[in-house]
C-alpha cells in the first residue's frame, strides 16, 4: 500500500516548498511477541515474552506489555535503563521522535534495546498499513504523534486478542505510560489501559529504588517555595527573533571554576568572552549549556571578581543571598578592568550530562529531598529526592539534573546509581574514569570474538608476504614495567659506509581488521588511557602484551621503516614494508645507556645502539636549529606500593640520552610516513598539526621574562627557542625550567585531521617545527596510528583499502573523537596523579623547595618541582577572619610585598604541604609558606600547622606525571 | 541520515531490495507513433516516439547510410521540481541526459532495420522524485515498443545506492539521493544481462561496487517483469474493441 | 496541428459541413469535443490539472514563491504565464521550436488575466511593498489536436482552482526587516478566488460561419480566428484574432456575440467540472488516475 507525506518547508532563501514524499505501508510487519499466531515471526524477533511475570504491578495485577509514549522514555531514560520494566514496545514513532529530540538519550535507548534480556521490541507502527495514522486538519504534529500511539497499542489489544485465553489473568493486555493529561485521558476514553509513569512505577515491587530515579521534570518537589527566584527565561521563538535582530547572542556559557556567581559566554564574533555574574545574569545556566545572551549596556559592565566564592555547604532552601558581596567588588572595579558583561536571558541548548558528585544530606533527618554536590566544580548543586540517603552520604554516586525551574535555587535532578565508598581508590578511580567519560568497560565477547586464536603461530603464508627480518640485530628501549612495547630499532654499517637505520613497529593493524566490532571498539576509545595505577587499555591484553608486543626473543609481526643514512645524518632512501622480526633484547632506557656507556661492550647490540645513539645527536642538533621548541613540564612518577598500590614515594622522571635517541627515531619514522601517505593520499590522509599559537597567547611569558630582564621573541618557533635558551640565570637554575613550562602553557594543543579537509599550508606542526606530521609509531596505544597504518599499507600495496578509510568527513569524525578523547585521557592522567598525590600526603607533612610562577592579587602559585605539582599560597585569610599580615599587591612588577619581603615570579620559597582533611568528603592540599618567614604568617619549618590556611590545588594545571608507562615520551 | 533503519526498512518504508511503486501505459497519445507514460513512485515520466521517418533539419547530415539516426531530446516540466526550475531543457544537466538516454536506447534498438531515416524520441519529466534517468529509460523502451520500432530487447534503467556503508539499495529515492553518497545508474539489456550504461555520482569504494550493481541490475531485471506485463495487458487490450472514458471522470458536458 | 495535410476536396468536404452544420465528427457549429479534467495531478506543484480535449493534451501546475512586489504596485502580487510546448506534441517542437507559439499564447494568458476584477492580485500581497506571493502558472502542452488556447484556459483556470497557497504568519523585525513563518500544518492553505477568471473561447471562421473548438483539420480550412477571454459573468476581458485571414467589422460584432455566449456557458460547464472533481477529491484517498487513464 502506498500513501504520500506532504509537508511545506521554508528553504533557505526564504521560499516556501511543498514537499511531497512517498510513503509505504506494509503487511508485513510483525508484533513481535511470541504469542501471536498471526504473525510469521522469526524466533530471533520473537522479543516479547509469552508468559509476562516481569512488571509485577499492585494495580496492574495482569500480564501486561507496556507501550511508552515519547516524554517517558525522554525523561524516564534513567527508570527504563534499570533492569525493571520488561516486555517493552517501542513504537517507532517514539523512537524516531525521540532520535529527533535527544541523541543521547536515542543512543541510551538503543543500547537497552540491543540488550535481548529486556525484551524491548521495536514496533514499525509508521509503515504498518493498519496503525499508520494520517495528519487531520488543523492538528498539531504531536496530536498526530499521542493519536498514532494510540492507534497502534489498540491495534496490539485487538491483535493479540486472538491468540490468547480470554481469562483476564492469563490475558496478556496493553498498559499505555504517558505523562501527558490529554494522551492519558483520550487512550482510557477509547477503552485503553493507560497510567501516568509516576503511579505506575509507584506500584511496582521494586518501587522505593525506582522512585528515586523518576526524572522530575515538571514536578517542583513538594514544599518548595513558590516565589520565583530567576528570571523567565524567553521563549524559543523570542530568543530565535532576538538572535536573528542582533539583540541577542548565542555562545556557550562557561562557569567559572572559582565562583560559583560567576561565568564567561563564549560568543563568535567577540573577542573576549562575555562574563555574566550574580544569580538572576546566570540565570540557571549551567556549564556547557549554549545560552542566548544580552550584553548589558557599557556602563553597567564590570570587573572579572578576584575572589573564591564557593556556594554554601549546607541547603539554605531556596533563597538566593551572597550578592552583597560581589555588589561590592563591582563598585570597587576600576573602569579598564571592566570587561563586556552580559546576562543570560534564555537557554537554546542544555548541555547536562550525568554528574558523578557525593551527597549531602539534610539536617532534617526525615526529608526525602537532599543536595548533590558534583564533583565538577563549575557545576551547581542539584537538588535530588531520594530515600537512601542514610546509605548514600558516604558513597560517590551519579546523578542527573531534570530540569531547574525558577522558583528552584537549585536545578532539580534524580539519583542515577552509586558507584562506591568516598576515598576508596577503585570508586574514586571510577569517578575520574566517567567524569573524562572514558570508556573502560570491559571488553564485550563479541569484540573478544575478533582476537587471533591462540595458540597463535606463524605460517608460512605470512612468512611469503613479509619481509624476514629475523636476522637484524633488532631492540627495544622503553621505561620501566613497559608491557605494550611498540616499537623497536636497528642500526648497521653499511658496506658503503653509510648506516642503515631500522624503526620497528608492532603491526597492530594486521590483527585489527576495519569494521569488525575490535576496530570499532578501539576506535571508540582511541587510546589506551594511563592513570598512575591502572591503565585502560585500548585493545584487549592478547594484543597489547602479547602479540603485538614486540617482546625480546619471540618472533613479531611488525611493519618497519628503513632508511640508508649517511654518517651526517642525510636520508639516502626511505623503505616502508611489512616484516617479521625476533627482537634480540628489550631493553630499559637505563639497560640501554649502559650499554652505550660501557666502553668494553661490544656485541652487536651495543654497536647497534652506539650508531643510532649518535646519529641521534645529529638529528637532534637540526631539528632545534630548525626551531624545535625544547619545552619543559615536571614530570614524576609515583613509587606505588605492590599491594595496597598506594604511592609511597614521588620521584621526578630522568631524562637519560636514550630516551631522546629513541624519540629522535620515532619523529623521523612519523615524518616520514606522514609524507609517504600524504603523496599517495592527498585528499584522506590521517595527519597531526600543531598549529601556532594566536601572539597574545604568550603575553604572560613576555611579561614574566620583561620582569626579569630577559626578551622573549615570539615572532617564529625558532626565535622563541633562541629566546628560551639564552634566558639563562646562573643564581637560579631552575628559572629555565620555569620558563619553559610557562612557555608550555601558551601552545596550543596538537591534533590529528584529514588532509583533505584543510589547506596544505595550515599542516604545519608547531613545535616540532615540520611542515608535515603524522602519529604511526605507537597503535597499540593509539588509533590514529592503526589508520596510519592502513594507509601506508595501502600505499606500498601490502594491505587494501575500504570506503572508510578514503573518506573524508568520516576520517573527519574519526578525528574530531580521536582528539576528544586524547584530550579526555591527558585531563584524566593528571586528575589521577592529584589524586595520588592527595593519597600521598594523607599521612604527611613536608616542607618542599618551590618557586613562585604567577602573582595573583590574593595569592601565590607555587611550583614544587619535586612533586611536579602546582598549588596556591592564599596571601589573604579566609572569610571571617582578620589578617594579621597585610601584603601590598604591585600590580606592574608583579610582585606580593611585605616590609623588606617581596615575591616576585620566580623566586623560590619554602612551603609545607599537607592535606587538609576537616570535610573528608572534599579533601584539599594545603600550602604553607616555611620561607621566607614572615611572623604571624609563615609556620615553623616541619611543624604541624595550627592556623588553617585555605590552600587549594589548582587542579587542571597541575603537571602531569610519568605513569608506569612512557606515554609521555612521544607526547609531542 | 540514516538510509536504513535496524529494522531493515528505507526512509519511506521499503526494504533494500524493493523498487518503488511503477504503473505505466502504452499509447497514452493519438498523434505521435508511440507512446508511453510511467510513474516509478513520485517520478512521472511521458515518452514519444515520432518515426522512422525521412531525416529533418540538420539531422539529414547526421544521419548515417546505414543505420537509423535515434534522435533524443530529455527535457523537464519546469514545475517538476521542488523548487521550481527555471528552463525546461536545453541546459547541461539535460543535455547530458539527452546524450544518455540516445546511448542505452541506441543499444536496444535494431537500427539496421532503419536506413537513411531518423527516430524521435522525446522524454518530459512531469514529476521528479529520484531515478529520473531510469524512469525515462524506461518509460521510452514502452513507447518504442508502443511505435512497433524493432528492438533486439528491452532497455531497462535501475539506479542503486549503499546504505549505512554496507546494504545496497535499489531504485533510489530524491531523499536518498540527495542524503546518501554515491549513486550508481545502471541501464540494461537484462535478458542478455549486458551493460548499455552506467553512471556514478561520486566514486563507490571499489569493494562495495559489485554489490550496488548486482542490486541495480537485480532492479532491472525486477522492472523488466513488469514492462513486459505492462506490454502484454496493452496489446491484448488494444486488441480488443475498448473506448476511453470507461474510468468515470470528472468530464465537462456542453 | 503541424503535420496536417489536407487536399481541396478535403478542405471543401469540411467546409460543406459546416455549412449545413454537420461537421466530420457530428457535432453542430457550437458543440466542444468531449473534454477530460483532472486536478491535482503534480503533487508537487501547489495547484494542477491536465485538461483533454479531445487530442489536445495541456498539462499546468501553479507553483507558489516569495518575491518582492513591484515597486510600482507594493500592494499586488504577482503572477507569470509560462507555456512549454513539449516536443511530445510534435516534433516542430523540438527545441526552440515551440517558443513562438509558447510565447502567443502566454502573451494572451496575460492580457486576459490583468484585469483585477477577474484575478485580484493584491489576495497575493503578504506584506504591503515588501513581500508578496508570486504565483507560476506554468502550461505544458502535451499534444495539439486544435483548439489549443480553449483547452489551456480551461487547465490555467482548474489549476489555479486547485491552488493551495500556504498560510504564512508574517512577524515584523528590527530595521524593517520580516520574517515569514509557517503554521507547520500542511494543511493549512488557503485557495484564490477563481469565480471570475476568464475562460477563453476560439471562433474559428470557415467559410461563412463561426465554428468553436475546431479539429486540427479544420484549422487548416480556417481563414482566421477570433479568441475571446470571458468571464463567468459575460465580461470580456481580452480578445485577438489569430491566423492570416482578413474580417469584416460586421462579422466581428457577430462572432462577439457567439463568442460570449459560449464563453459563459463553457465557465459554467467548468466550474460544475470542478466542483465534481473537488468532490471526488475530498474523499478519503482519492485514486489520481494522471495519464494511466
Amino acid at each position: 500500500m502506498l500513501t504520500t507525506k506532504t509537508f511545506l518547508r521554508k528553504t533557505k532563501r526564504g521560499n516556501i516548498l511543498k514537499i511531497v514524499r512517498e510513503h509505504y505501508l506494509r503487511d508485513d510487519i510483525w508484533c513481535g511477541s511470541s504469542l501471536c499466531k498471526n504473525c510469521s515471526l522469526k524466533e530471533k524477533d520473537k522479543v516479547l515474552d509469552k508468559e509476562v511475570i516481569s512488571n509485577v504491578s499492585s494495580v496492574f495485577s495482569f500480564p501486561h506489555y507496556l507501550v511508552l509514549d515519547t516524554n517517558v522514555v525522554l525523561h524516564q531514560i534513567d527508570v527504563l535503563e534499570e533492569d525493571v520494566l520488561e516486555n517493552v514496545i517501542i513504537l517507532q514513532t517514539v523512537l524516531e521522535e525521540v532520535k529527533h529530540r535527544s541523541s543521547p538519550v536515542y543512543r541510551r535507548l538503543k543500547d537497552i534495546i540491543e540488550n535481548p534480556n529486556r525484551k524491548f521490541y521495536i514496533f514499525v507502527n509508521e509503515h504498518h498499513k493498519d496503525t499508520y495514522v494520517e495528519r487531520k486538519p488543523g492538528e498539531t504534529a504531536n496530536d498526530r504523534n499521542d493519536r498514532a500511539i494510540r492507534v497502534a497499542t489498540s491495534w496490539y489489544a485487538t491483535h493479540l486478542s486472538g491468540s490468547q485465553p480470554k481469562a483476564k489473568n492469563k490475558h496478556v493486555s496493553m498498559v499505555l505510560l504517558t505523562d501527558d493529561a490529554d494522551n492519558c485521558q483520550k487512550a482510557k476514553a477509547e477503552g485503553l489501559i493507560a497510567s501516568t509513569v509516576y503511579d505506575y512505577v509507584k506500584s511496582l515491587q521494586d518501587a522505593p529504588t525506582l522512585l528515586d530515579k523518576l526524572s522530575k521534570k515538571d514536578g517542583v518537589f513538594e514544599g518548595g517555595s513558590k516565589e520565583p527566584l530567576f528570571p523567565l527565561h524567553l521563549s524559543p521563538k523570542e530568543i530565535q527573533d532576538g538572535l536573528k535582530a542582533g539583540k541577542l547572542h548565542q555562545g556557550t556559557f562557561l562557569a567559572s571554576r572559582e565562583n560559583f556567581l560567576e561565568g564567561s559566554v563564549n560568543v563568535e564574533g567577540f573577542e573576549k568572552f562575555i562574563l555574566v555574574q550574580g544569580h538572576a545574569g546566570l540565570n540557571r545556566a549551567v556549564d556547557g549549556d549554549t545560552v542566548a545572551l544580552e550584553l548589558l549596556p557599557e556602563s553597567d559592565w564590570v570587573a572579572p571578581s578576584d575572589i573564591v566564592l564557593e556556594d554554601s555547604e549546607d541547603d539554605p532552601g531556596d533563597i538566593l543571598d551572597e550578592e552583597v558581596k560581589m555588589e561590592k567588588e563591582k563598585a570597587k572595579a576600576k573602569k579598564v578592568e571592566r570587561e563586556p558583561t552580559g546576562r543570560v536571558v534564555g537557554i537554546i541548548r542544555r548541555k547536562w550530562r550525568q554528574y558523578c558528585g557525593i551527597l549531602l544530606p539534610s539536617q532534617d533527618k526525615n526529608s526525602v529531598r537532599h543536595l548533590f554536590v558534583p564533583a565538577e566544580r563549575k557545576i551547581p548543586k542539584i537538588r535530588i529526592e531520594t530515600r537512601q540517603a542514610e546509605k548514600l552520604k558516604s558513597q560517590r554516586i551519579i546523578v542527573a539534573i531534570d530540569a531547574w525551574p525558577r522558583t528552584s535555587r537549585y536545578p532539580l535532578g534524580h539519583f542515577v546509581r552509586a558507584l562506591g565508598n568516598v576515598g576508596d581508590k577503585d570508586t574514586e578511580n571510577e569517578v575520574l574514569l566517567l567524569e573524562h567519560d572514558v570508556p573502560h568497560s570491559k571488553f564485550s565477547d563479541q569484540v573478544l570474538s575478533f582476537l587471533p586464536k591462540l595458540p597463535w603461530i606463524i605460517t608460512e603464508e605470512d612468512y611469503a608476504k613479509r619481509v624476514d627480518l629475523r636476522g637484524l640485530t633488532i631492540c627495544s628501549v622503553d621505561p620501566v614495567g613497559c608491557t605494550d612495547i611498540d616499537d623497536a630499532l636497528h642500526c648497521r654499517e653499511l658496506e658503503n659506509g653509510n648506516y642503515e637505520v631500522g624503526v620497528h613497529i608492532a603491526d597492530v593493524s594486521h590483527f585489527i581488521r576495519p569494521g569488525n566490532a575490535l576496530d570499532k571498539e578501539a576506535a571508540l576509545r582511541a587510546t589506551t588511557v594511563y592513570l598512575v595505577d591502572k591503565r585502560i587499555d585500548m585493545v584487549p591484553e592478547l594484543l597489547s602484551s602479547n602479540l603485538c608486543s614486540l617482546r625480546g626473543n619471540v618472533e613479531r609481526f611488525a611493519f618497519s621503516c628503513i632508511w640508508e643514512i649517511t654518517k651526517n645524518a642525510e636520508i639516502v632512501n626511505t623503505k616502508f614494508h611489512k616484516s617479521v622480526i625476533c627482537s634480540k633484547a628489550a631493553l630499559t632506557y637505563g639497560e640501554a645507556q649502559a650499554k652505550i656507556d660501557d666502553k668494553n661492550l661490544n656485541d652487536d647490540v651495543a654497536k647497534s645502539l652506539r650508531g643510532l645513539n649518535s646519529l641521534a645527536k645529529i638529528l637532534k642538533k637540526r631539528r632545534i636549529e630548525n626551531g624545535a621548541l625544547v619545552l619543559a613540564s615536571p614530570e614524576i612518577r609515583f613509587q606505588v606500593d605492590s599491594e595496597t598500590h598506594d604511592p609511597i614515594e614521588v620521584v621526578a622522571k630522568k631524562m637519560l640520552e636514550t630516551n631522546s635517541m629513541v624519540e629522535e627515531f620515532m619523529l623521523l619514522a612519523n615524518i616520514s610516513v606522514a609524507e609517504k601517505i600524504f603523496q599517495e593520499f592527498p585528499d584522506c590522509a590521517m595527519l597531526r598539526r600543531h598549529p601556532q599559537p594566536p601572539p597574545s597567547n604568550f603575553d604572560p611569558l613576555i611579561k614574566a621574562g620583561n620582569l626579569q630582564g630577559f626578551e622573549i621573541n615570539v615572532e617564529s618557533g625558532k626565535q622563541l627557542a633562541e629566546s628560551l635558551d639564552l634566558a639563562l640565570k646562573p643564581e637560579n637554575p631552575y628559572f629555565n625550567t620555569m620558563l619553559r613550562i610557562m612557555a608550555t602553557r601558551c601552545m596550543m594543543q596538537a591534533v590529528y585531521f584529514a588532509s583533505g579537509m584543510l589547506q596544505k599550508e595550515e599542516f604545519a606542526h608547531y613545535g616540532l617545527a615540520c611542515p608535515i606530521y603524522t602519529h604511526f609509531t605507537s597503535p597499540i596505544r593509539r588509533y590514529a596510528d592503526i589508520i596510519v597504518h592502513r594507509l601506508l599499507a595501502a600505499c606500498i600495496g601490502a594491505d587494501s583499502t575500504y570506503a572508510d578509510l578514503l573518506d573524508k568527513r568520516k576520517s573527519h569524525s574519526l578525528c574530531h573523537n580521536l582528539n576528544y578523547r586524547n584530550r579526555m585521557a591527558q585531563y584524566a592522567g593528571r586528575a589521577s596523579v592529584n589524586l595520588h598525590t592527595h593519597l600521598f600526603f594523607r599521612n604527611r607533612v613536608q616542607d618542599e623547595q618551590g618557586y613562585v610562577l604567577y602573582v595573583r592579587k590574593n595569592a601565590l602559585q607555587v611550583l614544587i618541582p619535586k612533586y611536579g605539582l602546582e598549588g596556591t599560597l592564599y596571601l589573604a585569610p579566609p572569610k571571617g577572619q582578620v589578617a594579621k599580615v597585610n601584603f601590598t599587591y604591585n600590580e606592574e612588577e608583579q610582585s606580593q610585598s611585605y616590609g623588606s619581603i617581596k615575591f616576585r615570579v620566580f623566586d623560590p620559597v619554602t612551603v609545607q604541604l599537607s592535606l587538609d582533611r576537616t570535610n573528608v568528603q572534599h579533601e584539599k592540599l594545603m600550602l604553607l609558606l616555611v620561607k621566607p618567614e614572615i611572623p604571624d604568617f609563615s609556620v615553623p619549618s616541619q611543624a604541624a600547622a595550627d592556623e588553617a590556611m585555605d590552600v587549594d590545588q589548582v587542579k587542571d594545571t597541575a603537571a602531569p606525571s610519568q605513569p608506569p608507562s612512557k606515554r609521555q615520551r612521544k607526547s609531542k | 541520515m540514516e538510509l536504513l533503519s535496524d529494522q531493515g526498512l528505507r526512509l519511506d518504508g521499503r526494504r533494500p531490495e524493493e523498487l518503488r511503486n511503477i504503473r505505466c501505459k502504452l499509447g497514452v497519445f493519438s498523434q505521435a507513433d508511440g507512446s508511453a507514460y510511467l510513474e516509478q513512485g513520485n517520478t512521472k515520466v511521458l515518452a514519444t516516439v515520432y518515426g522512422p521517418h525521412q531525416p529533418r533539419g540538420q539531422s539529414r547530415n547526421k544521419a548515417p547510410h546505414d543505420q537509423v539516426f535515434v534522435n533524443c531530446q530529455y527535457s523537464m516540466a519546469v514545475f517538476s521540481t521542488g523548487e521550481r526550475k527555471r528552463r525546461p531543457r536545453g541546459d547541461r544537466k539535460s543535455q547530458e541526459m539527452s546524450i544518455h538516454l540516445r546511448q542505452a536506447l541506441v543499444a536496444a534498438i535494431r537500427t539496421e532495420l532503419y536506413p537513411r531515416s531518423q527516430l524521435d524520441i522525446f522524454v518530459e519529466v512531469l514529476q521528479a522524485d529520484g531515478g529520473n534517468y531510469c524512469a525515462c529509460v524506461n518509460a521510452a523502451t514502452l513507447a518504442l515498443v508502443d511505435a512497433g520500432v524493432g528492438m533486439r530487447e528491452y532497455a531497462v534503467a535501475c539506479s542503486a545506492s549503499l546504505a549505512n556503508g554496507e546494504v545496497a539499495l535499489v531504485d533510489v529515492s530524491h531523499l536518498e539521493e540527495s542524503s546518501g553518497g554515491s549513486n550508481l545508474t545502471v541501464a540494461t539489456l537484462p535478458v542478455s544481462g549486458q551493460v548499455a550504461l552506467m553512471e556514478m555520482s561520486q566514486r563507490f569504494h571499489s569493494d562495495h561496487l559489485p554489490k550496488v550493481l548486482e542490486r541495480a541490475i537485480e532492479g532491472c531485471k525486477d522492472i523488466h517483469q513488469i514492462l513486459d506485463g505492462a506490454v502484454r495487458k496493452h496489446v491484448e487490450e488494444t486488441g480488443r474493441a475498448s473506448g476511453w472514458g470507461q474510468v468515470d471522470r470528472a468530464g465537462i458536458a456542453l | 496541428m503541424a503535420g496536417v495535410l489536407l487536399s481541396e476536396a478535403e478542405k471543401t468536404f469540411i467546409l460543406h459541413g459546416v455549412q449545413s452544420d454537420l461537421r466530420n465528427d457530428g457535432r453542430s457549429r457550437q458543440d466542444y469535443r468531449p473534454i477530460e479534467l483532472e486536478l491535482d495531478i503534480v503533487t508537487h506543484a501547489n495547484g494542477s490539472a491536465r485538461v483533454r480535449l479531445a487530442n489536445t493534451d495541456v498539462l499546468v501546475g501553479v507553483k507558489t514563491e516569495i518575491d518582492v512586489p513591484k515597486p510600482e504596485k507594493p500592494e499586488e502580487g504577482k503572477v507569470e504565464f509560462f507555456v512549454d510546448c513539449s516536443a511530445n506534441a510534435t516534433p516542430v517542437f523540438e527545441g526552440k521550436g515551440g517558443e513562438e507559439l509558447a510565447t502567443e499564447i502566454s502573451n494572451f494568458l496575460a492580457s486576459s488575466f490583468a484585469s483585477s476584477m477577474s484575478f485580484d492580485l493584491k489576495t497575493l500581497c503578504i506584506i504591503k511593498g515588501v513581500q508578496c506571493w508570486k504565483l507560476y502558472v506554468d502550461i505544458l502542452i502535451l499534444e495539439c489536436g486544435g483548439n489549443l488556447f480553449d483547452a489551456v484556459s480551461l487547465a490555467v483556470k482548474a489549476a489555479l482552482h486547485n491552488t493551495m497557497v500556504p498560510r504564512v504568519e508574517t512577524v515584523a523585525m528590527d530595521g524593517g526587516n520580516v520574517d515569514l513563518q509557517l503554521s507547520g500544518d500542511p494543511y493549512d492553505c488557503w485557495r484564490l478566488d477563481t469565480k471570475n477568471m476568464p475562460c477563453l473561447v476560439t471562433l474559428s471562421k470557415i467559410g461563412e460561419h463561426f465554428i468553436v473548438d475546431s479539429t486540427a483539420e479544420e484549422e487548416e480550412c480556417s481563414m482566421a480566428s477570433l479568441v475571446f477571454s470571458v468571464t463567468d459573468g459575460g465580461r470580456l476581458n481580452s480578445l485577438c484574432k489569430t491566423s492570416v485571414g482578413s474580417l469584416h467589422p460586421h462579422t466581428l460584432a457577430e462572432a462577439l456575440k457567439v463568442g460570449v455566449d459560449v464563453g459563459v456557458r463553457l465557465n459554467k460547464a467548468l466550474d460544475q467540472a470542478l466542483a465534481r472533481e473537488d468532490r471526488r477529491l475530498e474523499a478519503d484517498k482519492p485514486e489520481r488516475f494522471g495519464f494511466l487513464k
